[in-house]
């Protein structure tokens, strides 16, 4: 057992020792995500743009609706843009067409009911199946309830006066306000809500993209140890020792995923601290992400330098799948902009799901239970490729 | 297990789509000896060492190493050996101390006890001062040095070596035979092959000669050359490509066999003494001369002239 570490380490140094390792696996993948951004304008300095934009509608005219109005206006994920007279249906309009992302509309008696403890509802108009709904939800409930938080606080102290029993109040109220969120959600479709995200998100987009196309890129030096080692009769002499067959491949595939995982680490270091991708939001979830993604990938390298019979079908067997995961996989151009056809040929490919998972977590905000199934999806496609590259050792080494 | 065979080989077959590599090969080593397989490219020896090392299966027959057969218990015969293959076969961007370091680690050897063997084969193959540069940089003997040094790490009780001086400086030539002579004088077993007649006359305690996947004579080397009955290679050549002439001299009294390879003449007879006048006899019957003659004492060569009707060399 201990044979496998001894082989892995053998890759490593020999990997290390080939400065084309660090090209593909660093270098080239920060210099496209900057290239990238970049190009999408994300280094802009005009950051308005890359906010989500939400009509702003206000019926009422008490000082508590100009207050929620501020909150909003200094959100960093939402734009205001608003609108003196509408109607609902206008701004339904909008949203429909994707001009929005959202829209919220203050109504009349808001502020009164708030101030009066009565039940206030926000009609925040949106396509609840989209990307940008989350967050556009999210913002306005932190909102809503840090105005309504001020507010309690402020009449607890003034009831405090006359009634001594203010614990059991502000429970009351707290539990009350639960019950009945405080917005109140007209549901609208938009077809072209995702591209209102897509120009905001490009380094969100890009980091995972051009990380996980370069892993694979990473693979034609990682399989080209393999190859070399067929090549060179080495791998003839290995079995002429006693190591088992499944120690050489997990050796391996243990030191190749070793080098694309400490990949993902260090640029998703690189993302979050350099580019403020958020991929901490969740570290669980990016990192079960990206050991899954990392053990897909490295049993695809494992499965190339078994089958490529020389460094240059190593070198076309890396590439080609390169370009075709990373074009239909959505690592490229998002697959949320794509038709449903396109998504789910896309899915066919690792790099969907593993772009998935990372976009579940620095887009969309999600937690561990969204990358789940991109998880289990990248699990089983390694499955796949392992036992393939076992079935296909022992057929070119007959014993 | 003291007196039983090293190896014993039985009856091995291995074909590769229709070609026979291997037809039927039947030989065995005793324990402390050096075994040579002698024969031209493409007899079918690194197919014989393959199916005895496990690497390739016998389509038919067996073979025991150390007692252990090559069908049903590999990992007994990859134990008991040292293999050196035919091709270099090491990582040419490591040093020649972490090749080492590594290949001992696969035979199983770990901490001081790889360590102080690693040194001893630096020692062995003469390269303890260079040992801290790649493999790749090394020049074609040294290499050849590495490859056999890895197969010595564990102390293995039997070592192959195929061909292990193809190509090679005469130096490191010597210091390689000098090397497989030093390991049987250690209690190894060792089985050689190459197509150097000349090597396994000078180290072998017993010879197989292969030809067409098939062992064709084997014995000592004194068994071998008596199958020819002492018979003496003549090689000449003519002026002239006399097609007549050879014709003639296979008639000739004491000619055993006349071949004849481009403008290289050879024939085998029982007493140059009493044969090489009728020959030049013959050719000036023939209004032809003979431009040189060289009279070969009987060895290795002439045994496999004499029994395939070709010269061994390429
Ligand atoms: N892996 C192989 N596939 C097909 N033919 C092979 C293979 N290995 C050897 N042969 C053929 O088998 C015959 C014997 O080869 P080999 O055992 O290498 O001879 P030698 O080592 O004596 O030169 C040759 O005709 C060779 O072409
Ligand atoms: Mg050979």
């Amino acid at each position: 057992m201990i044979r496998i570490l001894d082989i892995t380490l053998k890759d490593l140094t020999q990997l290390m020792r080939d400065a084309k390792t660090f090209m593909f696996l660093l270098i080239m993948p920060i210099l496209f995500t900057l290239l990238f951004g970049y190009a999408s304008g994300a280094f802009s300095s005009n950051k308005s743009d890359s906010r989500l934009p939400v009509g702003y509608l206000n019926e009422d005219n008490r000082w508590v609706a100009q207050s929620l109005h501020d909150i909003l206006a200094d959100s960093e994920t939402i734009r205001l843009v608003e609108y003196s007279s509408a109607t609902t249906s206008d701004l339904e309009a909008l949203v429909t067409d994707g001009k929005l992302a959202a829209a919220i509309i203050v109504p009349r008696g808001y502020g009164q009911a708030m101030l009066k403890n009565k039940t206030a509802h926000l009609i925040v108009i949106a396509d609840t199946g989209s990307t940008a709904w989350i967050t556009i939800q999210a913002e306005t409930l932190t909102a809503v309830s840090r105005l309504d938080g001020a507010l309690r606080t402020a009449t607890i102290a003034d009831d405090m006066l006359g009634d001594r029993a203010p614990f059991r109040y502000a429970f009351d109220q707290t539990l009350a306000a639960w019950q009945d969120p405080p917005i109140k959600v007209v549901e609208t479709t938009s077809s072209v809500v995702p591209k209102v995200t897509g120009s905001g998100m490009s380094l969100a987009h890009t980091s995972p993209g051009m990380m996980l196309q370069f892993s694979i890129a990473g693979l034609l030096t990682a399989a080209q140890v393999i190859v070399v080692e067929r090549k060179s009769r080495t791998l003839q002499r290995l079995l002429t020792t006693s190591v088992r067959r499944i120690h050489i491949l997990l050796g391996h595939y243990l030191a190749i995923f070793t080098l694309i995982f400490s990949q993902f680490m260090i640029l998703i270091a690189f993302g979050q601290l350099a580019l403020k991708v958020e991929y901490m939001r969740a570290p669980g979830a990016t990192l079960l992400v990206a050991f899954s993604a990392a053990l897909c990938i490295s049993a695809m390298g494992l499965l190339i330098g078994i089958i490529a019979k020389s460094e240059e079908q190593a070198v076309i067997l890396s590439i080609v799948p390169m370009f075709l995961f990373s074009g239909l996989g959505g690592a490229w151009v998002p697959l949320e902009v794509t038709g449903e056809t396109f998504q789910l040929i896309g899915h066919l490919t690792p790099v969907a799901w593993a772009m998935d998972g990372f976009k579940n977590v620095i887009v969309r905000g999600f937690g561990l239970d969204s990358v789940l199934i991109p998880a289990a999806a990248l699990m089983a496609y390694a499955i796949l490729f392992f036992t393939l590259a076992a079935w296909r050792l022992n057929v070119s080494e007959e014993r | 297990m003291n007196n039983s065979p090293a190896i014993e080989v039985l009856n091995l077959h291995r074909s590769f789509g229709g070609n026979k590599a291997v037809q039927g090969v039947s030989f065995e080593v005793k324990q402390g000896e050096i075994f040579s397989l002698l024969g031209p490219n493409g007899a079918g020896k690194t197919t014989t060492i393959s199916m005895l090392s496990c690497l390739l299966r016998p389509d038919e027959g067996d073979a025991r190493v150390m007692g252990h057969s090559i069908r049903s218990d590999q990992m007994g015969v990859k134990s008991a050996l040292g293999v050196v293959p035919q091709e270099i076969a090491l990582y040419e961007d490591l040093t020649a101390r972490e090749n080492l370091n590594f290949w001992g680690k696969m035979y199983g050897l770990r901490g001081s006890a790889l360590k102080i063997r690693v040194d001893e084969v630096l020692e062995i193959i003469g390269l303890s001062d260079r040992a801290r540069e790649r493999v790749g940089k090394y020049s074609g003997g040294m290499k050849r040095r590495v490859n056999i040094g890895v197969a010595l790490l564990h102390k293995p009780k039997v070592i192959y070596m195929d061909e292990p001086t193809v190509g090679i400086d005469p130096q490191s030539r010597r210091n390689i035979l000098d090397s497989v002579i030093a390991l049987k004088n250690q209690g190894m077993t060792v089985l050689y092959t190459t197509h150097y007649m000349e090597e396994s006359q000078e180290i072998s305690d017993h010879i197989a000669i292969m030809d067409h996947g098939k062992v064709i004579a084997s014995g000592t080397h004194e068994e071998l050359v008596k199958l020819i009955g002492g018979q003496a290679r003549i090689e000449l050549t003519l002026n002239t490509n006399a097609e007549n002439v050879i014709a003639e001299w296979k008639t000739v009294e004491g000619v055993d066999s006349v071949t004849a390879e481009e403008e290289k003449i050879s024939a085998l007879v029982n007493d140059s003494n009493l044969v090489l006048p009728r020959l030049f006899e013959s050719a000036t019957r023939h209004s032809a001369r003979i431009t040189s003659v060289e009279i070969r004492e009987p060895n290795l060569e002439s045994v496999f002239l004499h029994l395939t009707g070709r010269a061994l060399r390429d």
